[in-house]
């Protein structure tokens, strides 16, 4: 019988919405190309020719037209990608016995060599042969924990193939590092280490355990035995359940219209909704979050007698949250709409005066029936009318949020 | 509106380059050469097909050489649709184009852009883009109200 050894690989895609335009536009190679997103406003995605003249994902697009005046801008299409996505996966299900579908573009996954095999080789087989089947290039991380391959991953950015099984190479890199650079330690977090003299991923590594626990929580600790070699993040083949459910976003052009604030309400609820169904979970809490262009958020909150899934009964919650995260006059640039408190549908509590509405579920169901033959949204509420030019445009039908499995955003 | 097209310099037939010496509105972009087609330009031009052939041909009237024909670059649908181009013996033409400019942003269009050809008061050919209201992702892009109609294509 072989004997195999195993360890921690990390898939991640090269600037990979544009990869995928890529795939379907020769038109694009080797041009710097950015990826726009919220509406149009904001850049999203960068090739790597982009990203060279200086523009940063996330900022807005007039700032990148400065930078990058050359720069050629396509929209999004999260259609499209995920069909890219979800090949790139069912390739690794088959090199792999274990995969995460960790976002969008990156996966993890155990790497398995027959003893005395060069995980290095496997690294390259799984770059070239997504690139060969896919045509999207990938840089692949091999390491003995996820945090680590991650690190190699980014390191051997872009095309790159690199296993670090070795403990001194492994040192290199970590010396090499800046602490930042570990998906979780941003801002604050990285302050609180400065104090401590703690800037490059070694010196986090080498730290006294119990330090980096009073510093960052348990979850730290986890990433210092990651860092030091010992699997503490498991590879997770299956999404756990959700703890909470939220639908929104950018609105592209600002508003201080109350009408419109609350047709983003309505469609943000009805989105929310069709989670909610598919999930088969009922919102015990709702909490409606608006950000307005002069820096100011607001919040509403509020829980409900009995958990729901229903239009009527939701909405009735959201409205009063929208009235307390409003504030007059001031643009509002975007909106998120969180559901929590979840209770499966199964297990949910009977109110006493909220009786099952026969006519409103009967309702839902038609609602349902309709959209899913003729197209999402075409029968949607009215109140939604100030958004037609929203509806209109197919692009706003399926998000990054609509891309089901995934571990992360 | 659209102020320009690029058109990669291998897709421009290599009698047209030199007989329009579209050599100095060559760029290069990402190592690839392209001929860019500007409103700005003294002398405005765009593509068009036409019977089957690729042609260069006047972009509007701004320089004022016609005396009745509208002196922009542009004119709306809705404004064809009226009926208000029928007396000049205008007809539709297709502008091709990879990318298409508007207000620094270039954007990229599969096949190219709508436009109607009229003949001047001399008989010359003279293209107009045809313009519609911008969709909201447009706007937001662009910050423009009016966009350029696409060729089976809307963004």
């Amino acid at each position: 019988m072989i004997e195999y050894e195993t360890a921690v690989g990390h898939l991640d895609a090269d600037c990979f919405y544009v990869s995928a335009e890529r795939v379907r536009d020769a038109f694009l190679r080797d041009k710097p190309v950015g990826v726009l997103g919220n509406q149009g406003a904001c850049v999203i995605a960068k090739s790597y020719e982009m990203k060279a003249a200086g523009v940063a994902t996330g900022v807005p697009i007039w700032e990148a037209l400065v930078k990058c005046p050359d720069g050629i801008y396509v929209k999004r299409d999260f259609r499209w990608y995920e069909v890219l996505s979800r090949a790139m996966l069912e390739l690794m299900r088959v090199v792999s016995p274990q995969v995460e579908y960790y976002s969008i573009d990156e996966f993890f996954f155990q790497a398995s060599v027959p003893r005395g095999g060069s995980f290095q080789k496997l690294a390259e087989s799984i770059r070239d042969l997504i690139w060969e089947r896919v045509k999207v290039p990938v840089t692949v991380g091999i390491a003995r924990t996820r945090t680590l391959a991650k690190l190699i991953s980014d390191a051997a950015k872009p095309f790159g193939a690199l296993a670090v099984l070795d403990r001194e190479a492994e040192t290199k890199l970590l010396a090499d590092r800046p602490v930042t650079e570990i998906t979780g330690i941003a801002g604050r977090r990285a302050k609180r280490l400065a104090v401590w003299n703690i800037a490059t991923c070694l010196d986090l590594a080498r730290a006294d355990r119990r330090l980096v626990r009073s510093l960052l929580t348990a979850s730290g600790e986890t990433l210092w035995w990651e860092l030091n070699g010992d699997p503490a993040q498991p590879i997770h083949t299956q999404r756990p359940a959700h703890k909470a459910l939220s639908r929104g976003g950018s609105f592209g052009e600002t508003t201080d219209d109350p009408t419109v604030l609350h047709a983003w309400l309505v469609r943000n609820l009805e989105r929310l909704i069709e989670e909610l169904e598919y999930h088969a979970v009922l919102a015990g809490r709702l909490t409606v979050w608006v950000s307005y262009k002069n820096g100011q958020v607001g919040v509403g909150q509020t829980s409900l007698t009995v958990p729901s899934d229903r239009f009527d009964m939701l909405l009735d919650a959201a409205r009063p949250c929208l009235r307390n995260a409003w504030v007059p006059r001031v643009a509002a640039t975007r909106m998120h709409l969180i559901a929590e408190h979840l209770t499966p549908r199964a297990e949910a509590p009977l109110g006493l005066f909220d009786r099952p509405d026969p006519r409103l579920e009967t309702l839902a169901r038609v609602k349902r029936a309709v959209n899913a033959r003729h197209g999402r949204f075409v029968l949607r509420s009215a109140a939604t009318l100030p958004l037609a030019s929203i509806y209109k445009d197919v692009a706003n039908g399926y998000d990054i949020c609509d891309v089901r499995g995934k571990i992360c955003f | 509106m659209c102020m320009g097209i690029a058109m990669a310099w291998s897709e421009l037939p290599a009698g047209l380059i030199e007989r329009h010496a579209l050599e100095r509105r060559a760029h290069d972009r990402g190592g690839e050469r392209e001929v860019r087609f500007l409103y700005r330009d003294r002398s405005p031009r765009l593509p068009i097909w036409r019977d089957g052939r690729l042609q260069i041909v006047r972009w509007g009237n701004r320089d004022g050489r016609s005396r009745f024909l509208p002196g922009t670059g542009w004119t709306w649908q809705a404004t064809i649709e009226e009926g208000a181009w029928r007396n000049l013996d205008a007809q539709p033409v297709d502008i091709p184009a990879n990318l298409a400019l508007e207000r620094g942003v270039w954007f990229r269009v599969t096949q190219g852009l709508r436009g109607l050809l009229v003949p001047d008061e001399h008989g010359a050919a003279v293209v107009y883009v045809i313009c519609e209201p911008a969709s909201h992702y447009y706007r937001v892009m662009t910050r423009s109200s009016r966009m350029p109609l696409l060729i089976e294509e809307r963004i």
